[in-house]
């Protein structure tokens, strides 16, 4: 990442096109994080209400986002 | 045709069918036998690839930016002062390789995933790689000649976008497996 100097300095810069664009990936970025660190803590036996606390969403939601039917650690809860 | 695969083939195959299982592919694609191979690592095929420095994280960027939508955007997040590859770093290092390449974390589809209209194309030039060199087995070496035969796959074209010349790298598998069979 050469040019990461040079656009770490846009940053300062007020023009929407460079900031919006650096929301969207940072949108992107936390959604992948999101959905890796779900999978794992379902891995790990979490319950969807414990995910929930912790992302500040409710049980649905996240369920909703990330659920899919698997039931290889026994009941959904 | 599996019964003359090698064994080191045959895991090529195996890893492949679990590169498309993570990536949530619905069949198995160039771009899964490409990463089996590489990951899979034995036999004359990953040692092609890794003589010509054929890197399996770059080529996992790569396809992910083709196959997923939204693309991770390094220069954006840079100007955050995000270094993605140190992201990435981190993510893998804790889940794996690729870990963040994966979109969906949702379990993946069970069982048997096919392989596709081009995998199979390459599993049929690679049986007639070997045949037209006079051997009896299909190796990581053949597989990779079909791979490279069939040239429009998205295992070829992230070859050449990382700078890989298809060309020379058919020559060296091709030296590679006539020395092995000599």
């Amino acid at each position: 990442m050469s040019d990461g100097v040079q656009l770490a300095q846009e940053a300062s810069s007020r023009d929407p096109a460079v900031g919006l664009r650096a929301v969207r990936a940072l949108r992107e970025l936390a959604e992948r994080l999101e959905a890796l660190q779900v999978g794992n803590a379902r891995d790990q036996g979490w319950s969807w209400q414990e995910i929930a606390v912790c992302l500040g969403v409710s049980r649905q939601a996240v369920h909703k986002k990330h659920g899919g039917g698997r039931r290889i650690l026994g009941k959904e809860r | 045709m599996f019964e003359r695969f090698t064994k080191e083939a045959r895991a090529v195959v195996v890893r492949a069918q679990e590169e498309a299982r993570r990536l949530r592919a619905p069949f198995i694609d160039t771009e899964h036998l490409l990463l089996g191979m590489l990951e899979a690592g034995g036999g004359p095929g990953a040692q092609a690839l890794r003589d010509r420095e054929a890197d399996p994280a770059e080529l996992r960027r790569r396809i992910a930016g083709v196959v997923g939508g939204d693309d991770l955007d390094p220069d954006a997040l840079a100007t955050l002062g995000i270094d993605l590859d140190e992201v990435r770093r981190a993510t893998e290092a804790a889940f794996g390789p690729g870990a963040l390449d994966v979109r969906s974390h949702k379990p993946p589809r069970q069982g048997h995933i096919p392989f596709g209209r081009r995998a199979k194309k390459v599993l049929e030039l690679s049986l007639r790689e070997s045949l037209r060199l006079g051997h009896n087995h299909i190796g990581t070496g053949h597989l990779l000649l079909g791979l490279i035969r069939e040239g429009e796959g998205l295992a070829a074209r992230v070859l050449v976008d990382s700078g890989v010349e298809l060309a020379a790298l058919r020559d060296d598998v091709i030296r590679l497996i006539s020395s092995e069979a000599a």
